[in-house]
């Protein structure tokens, strides 16, 4: 360890002590939005995705059967700037039992918190994803010798600020995401295939019955459907450049489920639903355990490294 | 026992062990969230899910018009706050909590109820 690295350390451990959190996980005013599965929620945060597992038939003729298990880490490094690292090991079974299994790249996630308005329930916020290449087992082909960076822009809005007469509409809320996918190298000379630049997009509408109850009417539910948030997710991608010869099909799935929100920790499950016949066979299953570490270790890992404020925590105005 | 499971099981206890620290969130309240009460409740208490700190917790009730029709200071007692009432006309209310939990997660909403004519 360098001599600089100690003091930074410490530093940062005082930091963490006395440093108060306003906001930690995705909260903006009443809403909370939950870590969607199949696209990112608009907050920085600390959190942990672990595990992710999806199991999902391929497009291919005959569909291969494929499954996935990930994991993903994020971290404050101020109130409003944050990094990921995720890591995903996918396993694909050929109909003649051929199988191939690997990890693929390496992803990390540069992200910053342009906006959140209480009053409103609307966060921005932009990212710049990398998958870098060679991380994973280009062996198998399910990693790449090239890298992938994907300048991307994240939002949540949350209907809260409608009229009373809007009554139980005000408790949906939808988030999405954009980001323009360019590869290091336009061309790969294993496939012989060019790279295309790729837009890559989702969204989600989600309904929380939690915000139902304590914002809107108390219906008297059980405590277990007060914590769902029913939600439906579409994850697309859509080459748009450097993509010579080859159909410029979106490809992608819609994913009906429903979160489990408690105090911890959530738990997602979700129907994959190809969007065309390229973009899998029959419906998939995506779930996930998602821990909120904020909230499990409030006074030192679930703080941002620096920046926190050490005062006291602010007084509320109305 | 695979590792991945070991680490989930280890992630889910350490979850648990730290129950007691997390967003406070609105349970439930009197009177109830989005109800119509057929008299003028002498108060409004709030139930929240975890212990919250007095020093930086607040709940203001206004009428249809804006104007504040709570009296006295919020009183806190673990997961409880509570304010008191003017005498209430019938008409709708609403009311604008915020708090802040023990381990100094801020939480905030607001609700409405009736008063029956």
């Amino acid at each position: 360890m360098s001599r600089h690295l100690l003091p930074t350390l410490a530093l940062a451990g005082v930091a963490a002590a006395f440093s108060t959190d306003a906001f930690a996980h995705c909260f903006v005013g009443a809403r909370f939005f939950p870590a969607t599965l199949a696209t990112d929620d608009p907050c920085v945060a600390d959190e942990l995705s672990l595990p992710t597992v999806s199991w999902s038939k391929t497009g291919d003729f005959p569909p291969a059967t494929a499954w996935d298990f990930s994991g993903e880490i994020s971290k404050r490094i101020t109130e409003n700037f944050g990094i990921s690292v995720g890591q995903d090991w996918t396993s694909i079974r050929q109909a003649d039992g051929t199988l191939t299994q690997g990890f693929q790249n390496l992803e990390t996630t540069l992200q910053y918190q342009i906006l959140r308005d209480r009053e409103h329930e609307l966060a921005i916020l932009s990212g710049v994803i990398v998958d870098w290449g060679r991380t994973g087992s280009t062996g198998s082909g399910l990693a790449t010798d090239y890298s992938l960076v994907t300048p991307t822009i994240y939002f949540g809005k949350g209907f809260g600020d409608l009229p009373s007469s809007f009554s139980w509409f005000r408790a949906f809320a939808v988030t999405g995401q954009v980001g323009y996918e360019i590869p290091t190298s336009s061309f790969d000379f294993i496939e012989n295939v060019f790279i295309p630049q790729q837009l890559v997009y989702g969204a989600s509408l989600q309904y929380s019955m939690s915000y139902l109850k304590s914002e809107i009417v108390d219906l008297g539910l059980p405590d277990f459907i007060n914590h769902l948030i029913p939600v439906i997710e579409l994850s697309l991608s859509t080459p748009v450049a450097n993509n010579f010869g080859n159909p410029y099909t979106t490809t992608g799935t819609v994913n009906p489920g429903v979160i489990w929100v408690g105090s911890h920790f959530q738990v997602g499950l979700e129907a994959m639903i190809p969007v065309n016949r390229v973009s899998g066979t029959g419906v998939g299953v995506l779930g996930q355990l998602h821990l909120y570490l904020d909230d499990m270790f409030p006074s030192t890992f679930g703080q941002p490294l620096f920046g926190a404020s050490p005062t006291t925590p602010r007084k509320m105005t109305f | 026992m695979r590792i991945s499971t070991l680490a989930v099981t280890a992630l889910l206890t350490l979850a648990a062990a730290t129950a007691a620290h997390a967003h406070a969130f609105l349970d439930h309240a009197e009177p109830r969230v989005g109800s119509t009460t057929p008299a003028a409740p002498k108060e409004v208490v709030l139930f929240f899910s975890q212990n919250i700190e007095a020093a930086f917790s607040e709940v203001e009730v206004s009428d249809a018009n804006g104007a504040r029709v709570d009296q006295g200071k919020p009183k806190v007692n673990a997961t409880t706050m509570r304010i008191g009432l003017k005498a209430l006309p019938p008409g709708t209310y609403r009311v604008h909590w915020h708090v802040l939990s023990k381990d100094t997660h801020s939480t905030e909403g607001n609700f409405t109820f009736q008063v029956e004519k």
